[in-house]
């Protein structure tokens, strides 16, 4: 899960990396009591979870006069689609020079990967494509809970030595708070020192219950209410609902539409050792948005067993057309009960597929 | 058959959860069918002294070899505690590691595959189905009815669709050497490198399928390393562009990370890759 900016520069700051002096409004109002604290000029930044935000008109600076004026203005926006409803105000830093720094995860490596760069800022990620030694990479054992000074010189080359002790923050970061990503994109010097401008911090969904947060997020209401079920579910914008068993199948499934020229309105996977109940509730749950005309169903029993799947289908009882491929554990008895009960049933995925995105059509 | 076969025994960790208990059953049988040893002992703390299905249950793994011979373990551990689990086995001096277990913390498994390699231990998984050498052993949960013994090595990122290329192929009428689930997390202990090196190695295997899914470059890495004939499916082309991870995710893999560029990547290396399962089949045996 993601966390705004600033939550994360709370975290930051918790483990010693300094962020520039701030308040959170969710009013406009709200920031006349702290301008003298936070200097001349300030920076209103919008805390809404989009990329590019500052180009999106998610930032603005303003004299402590103009403050309140300039709040409202952006309270009234909308960034990339989100409202803004809270509102970062920092003191204004003098920037002397911006870098770059992150740590993530390295699938290769199997290990953390920490980048950095002498030129921070916005246009990141395509000075990384057309320099490929603007940034540069380290990646270091898991077993060790601190940054090494040869690799810190490498990854520091000419850069000042004081930003070593934020790296090794970041680090302790990355690692106690079981983070996917940190990211400190502008870390900037100022003459009164290092500071981080910016703040992304993910957290491995695996871990937010350790981590103390109860509700991810990032997941819509829908999405929400799938976890409970322990589905993994997205929802998409085309007409044709999909439920199987096992991540691999299930965007197997949806590739197998995308190859017959069909549209998925969503991916849902129902897990291993899916029962009745579950698969009642993913069918209804499917079933549930607008936009779906036919279900496709495609399961293969390992665990799964089919007549447990039938039966959770058939109580589902619901509107749009189900068209069913399982094979596996009691597959017989499972197409026995469909039959029954008029379900059509096909043979194989390819063939699954096609029927139902012909359904759609 | 590699990294195990049916004379070796198997210790399941948390053989008294739902899952622990169910597998070791469907392993054993499997064991009698073929005449391997299959589970001896089960470990879960503060349970030791009970039976699962006539297997003995230990506290610990240390324990559990102090009375039995045994060289891997199967992890149904749950996530939190797996970590610590594969520690554990790697720590006694197991040599191979399955972990099945989903929702491992990421930074739990960065640190205890890191620590089982420093033990010498392979660590298969997490969140994966398992191995399953047809005819031979069986380490996990893959429905083992649908392999039918042959020469063509299976390597998957998936569970399911695992099944379901085995299905294909054995339909088909092509046998399969082993079938390893290798996980779907984004950090796993034996990528598709280390097991292509086992397969190389193994004189049953004639040629190997490679399933990969979206997401990092471990297939290209793998199929690059391979001195055997390779067929691949990518599933996950129609997956619409991950939630981004800022701008580190991309600065690492370069726009690498979407399948279909992966497949032009492995097509590059003049790789046959099937557009569907169901074309698998026909793309084996014109390797064979």
């Amino acid at each position: 899960m993601k966390l705004l900016e600033y939550e994360a520069k709370s975290v930051f700051k918790d483990f010693g990396i300094p962020v520039p002096k701030s308040v959170l409004i969710r009013a406009p109002e709200e920031v006349a009591p702290h301008l003298a604290a936070l200097g001349d000029t300030v920076v209103l930044k919008a805390q809404v979870d989009v990329g590019g935000r500052g180009k999106a008109g998610g930032i603005l600076k303003a004299d402590d006069a103009d403050a309140v004026r300039a709040a409202r203005d952006l309270f009234s926006r909308e960034i990339k689609g989100l409202p803004v409803r809270e509102i970062l105000v920092e003191e204004r830093l003098p920037i002397t020079h911006e870098y770059y720094l992150s740590i993530a995860i390295d699938r290769s490596t199997k290990g953390p990967v920490i980048l950095f760069a002498d030129a921070g800022g916005v246009d990141i990620e395509s000075a990384a494509q057309e320099d490929a030694g603007a940034v540069r990479k380290v990646t270091l054992p898991p077993l060790l809970t601190e940054v090494p000074a040869f690799l810190m010189r490498e990854l520091l080359g000419d850069a000042p030595k004081d930003l070593a002790p934020v790296i090794n923050r970041l680090y302790r970061v990355f690692r106690e708070k079981d983070a996917m990503l940190a990211e400190i994109n502008p870390l900037v010097t100022t003459e009164k020192g290092v500071y981080a401008a910016d703040a992304k911090l993910i957290v491995d969904d695996n871990a937010l219950a350790r981590q103390g947060i109860a509700v991810n997020r990032d997941l819509t209401d829908r999405e929400q209410e799938a976890e409970k079920h322990g589905f993994a579910y997205v929802e998409l914008d085309g007409s044709i609902g999909v439920i199987g068993n096992g991540a691999g199948l299930t965007m197997s499934t949806l590739d197998l539409i995308e190859f017959y020229q069909g549209r998925a309105a969503n991916f849902l996977d129902v897990g291993g050792g899916a029962d009745q109940d579950r698969v009642q509730h993913a069918v209804r749950l499917v079933a549930g948005m607008p936009d779906v005309k036919v279900i496709v169903v495609n399961l293969l029993g390992g665990i799964t067993r089919c007549d447990e799947v039938a039966k959770g289908i058939i109580a589902a009882g619901v509107a749009p057309t189900v068209i069913v491929r399982m094979a596996g554990t009691n597959e017989e008895e499972g197409r026995r009960l469909l039959a029954e009960h008029g379900y059509r049933m096909l043979e194989s995925m390819d063939a699954a597929v096609k029927a139902a995105v012909e359904a759609a059509a | 058959m590699i990294y195990t076969d049916k004379n070796q025994g198997v210790i399941v960790q948390n053989i008294t959860g739902r899952q622990g208990t169910f597998h070791t059953a469907l392993m054993n049988e499997y064991a009698r069918e073929v005449g391997g040893r299959g589970v001896v002992a089960g470990v879960a703390p503060k349970k030791g002294g009970q039976e699962v299905h006539g297997v003995p249950v230990y506290n610990t793994v240390k324990e559990a070899l102090r009375e039995h011979d045994a060289a891997a373990s199967v992890v149904f551990v749950p996530g939190g505690a797996a970590g610590d689990a594969i520690m554990e086995a790697a720590h006694a001096g197991l040599e191979l590691v399955v972990a099945i277990t989903e929702h491992i913390p990421v930074h739990d498994a960065m640190r205890a595959i890191s620590y089982a390699e420093l033990e010498g231990c392979a660590v298969v998984g997490p969140n994966c189905p398992g191995l399953l050498s047809p005819g031979e052993c069986k380490l996990g949960i893959m429905p083992a009815h649908l392999a039918t013994r042959g020469s063509v090595g299976v390597i998957s990122r998936s569970g399911t669709l695992t099944y379901e290329v085995v299905d294909e192929l054995t339909r088909a009428g092509i046998g399969q050497s082993s079938i390893v689930g290798i996980g779907g997390d984004p950090v796993i202990g034996q990528t598709f490198v280390d097991v292509l090196e086992r397969f190389r190695d193994d004189p049953q295997t004639k040629a190997v399928v490679v399933i990969g899914e979206v997401g990092g470059n471990l297939e290209e890495e793998g199929v690059r390393s391979a001195d055997l004939p390779v067929v691949t499916y990518i599933a996950g082309i129609s997956a619409p562009p991950e939630k981004r991870m800022g701008h580190a995710g991309a600065i690492i893999e370069g726009g690498e990370g979407d399948a279909r560029s992966k497949v032009q990547r492995l097509k590059n290396l003049g790789v046959p890759v099937a557009s569907r399962p169901s074309e698998i089949p026909a793309l084996i045996r014109d390797l064979l």
